[in-house]
């Protein structure tokens, strides 16, 4: 959680109570970021919508039509909902929210609150898992530096056509690359191949 | 895009403080063909200042500030000129600005850190930057002629040779690339004393690929959605 970068999307007119939080998630979260939306129409527009992980609504702002946050929860399938409750509010609008924090909380609660909410999954994490590439993997990429089709590859290595097309996957996804020319610089950098092999090899 | 706060823009605001906030909306302006020393005007005054429907201008800066708007309704016909020479000027400052840059700095780094990989970058670079270059022309002197043509003259012409699902896989694939070289660079190709000019060059693409996804966002969500409904809907003049 810590090093997580997680998206906190805030909708709360006041600017004091607004600058108070954003700097309470900031320190339990210094690699979070924070955005202030005026209300629920502009949060609609927002176009990383698949970034924000935590929407923080002061519930006021909904009182009147509750069922707008029914329609515009639709449009972000991975976000928390957070009531950021300041006053009285009936038990049928704060149930419309995954979680509430109240102005009365410590920061310490406050943190742990968001903390609970965004450790299950992280979907901001690196999109590469950061792992090294296997012994196949390595001789996958070799051959596709050098050049050879999957099917060449998969007779040279005694695998199947579909166990190479897989082994590409997991190579394109560990370095984050798809292309074969970023694929070669990735795989000098690597010391998978150097460049002797791609100039005599290609 | 990576501003952590930014306003959602309305034509009453105050155009220099949006600039401030966000000084990439200077290279917007730009791209609209306007000076962004402004003085205190808001952001509807310069558009009629200028003849620029503030409702383009405001969709056109809100996708700057990381916003998407869900419809189009407003624009017509009358605004394909201002959105096209939106994205001409937007193509000259890619040729003549920043792809020159770009290449500078990798030439530059490819002197001090002579090694394989920034060769290799070199290549691949290149070989990209053609590719744009092929990709600009064709909607320089193909696409965007007709469109204008279609703009003032009704869809009664012979159709163009485009489509939306073509923009989009070109787009996608120029996009890809630029996130290959930033991994590359980033993560991947040590350091070899190019960290200043590694690091020049790093946030020249990422701006590049910032302006990218908003020229393509405006191509595909905007022009080409606003060209479909006028080459159904011929006008009678």
């Amino acid at each position: 959680m810590a090093e997580c970068n997680i998206h906190i999307a805030i909708i709360e007119p006041s600017h004091m109570i607004y600058e108070g939080l954003s700097n309470i998630l900031l320190k339990g979260n210094p690699h979070g970021r924070i955005l202030r939306f005026e209300n629920l129409d502009e949060l609609k527009e927002y176009r990383d919508k698949n970034c924000l992980e935590v929407i923080i609504v002061n519930p006021a702002i909904i009182m009147g039509d509750p069922g707008t946050l029914g329609t515009v929860k639709k449009h972000f399938h991975k976000a928390q909902w957070v009531a950021l409750v300041a006053s009285v509010f009936s038990d049928t609008l704060l149930n419309l929210f995954d979680a509430r924090i109240q102005v009365t909380d410590t920061p310490g609660s406050i943190s742990r609150t968001i903390a609970r909410l965004t450790e299950e999954d992280c979907i901001c994490a690196d999109d590469s898992p950061g792992e090294e590439l296997s012994e196949r993997e390595k001789q996958v990429l070799i051959e596709l530096v050098h050049g050879l089709s999957n099917k060449e590859i998969a007779d040279k290595l005694h695998i199947s056509t579909h166990t190479v097309i897989s082994h590409r996957k997991n190579i394109s996804h560990k370095a984050g690359i798809k292309s074969l020319s970023g694929l070669t610089i990735y795989a000098i950098t690597q010391n998978i191949v150097s460049m002797n092999d791609i100039q005599s090899g290609g | 895009m990576y501003l952590t706060r930014k306003t959602y823009i309305k034509p009453t605001m105050k155009l220099s403080g949006l600039l401030f906030e966000n000084p990439y909306l200077m290279l917007m302006m730009q791209h609209f063909g306007l000076n962004f020393v402004v003085q205190d005007k808001s952001v509807e005054q310069v558009c009629h200042e200028n003849n620029i429907n503030k409702d383009v201008f405001t969709a056109i800066a809100n996708l700057y500030n990381g916003f998407q708007e869900q419809y189009w309704v407003h624009f017509s016909r009358k605004d394909i000129p201002a959105v096209i020479l939106f994205l001409k000027n937007s193509h000259q400052y890619y040729k003549v600005e920043k792809y020159p840059e770009i290449k500078a700095l990798i030439d530059d780094i490819a002197r001090i850190n002579n090694t394989p990989e920034i060769k290799l970058i070199e290549q691949f670079f290149d070989e990209y930057f053609h590719e744009v270059i092929d990709h600009l022309e064709y909607e320089d002197e193909v696409a965007f002629p007709y469109f204008l043509e279609l703009a003032k003259n009704g869809g009664s012409l012979q159709k163009a040779d485009y489509s939306a699902r073509v923009y989009r896989d070109h787009h996608t694939d120029i996009e890809t690339k630029i996130m290959e070289l930033k991994k590359l660079l980033l993560k991947h190709i040590p350091l070899h004393q190019d960290k200043t000019l590694r690091r020049r060059l790093i946030i020249n693409l990422f701006e590049l690929e910032y302006d990218l996804t908003i020229h393509y966002a405006i191509e595909e969500d905007l022009l080409i959605p606003l060209i479909d409904h006028f080459e159904k809907t011929p006008s009678r003049g």
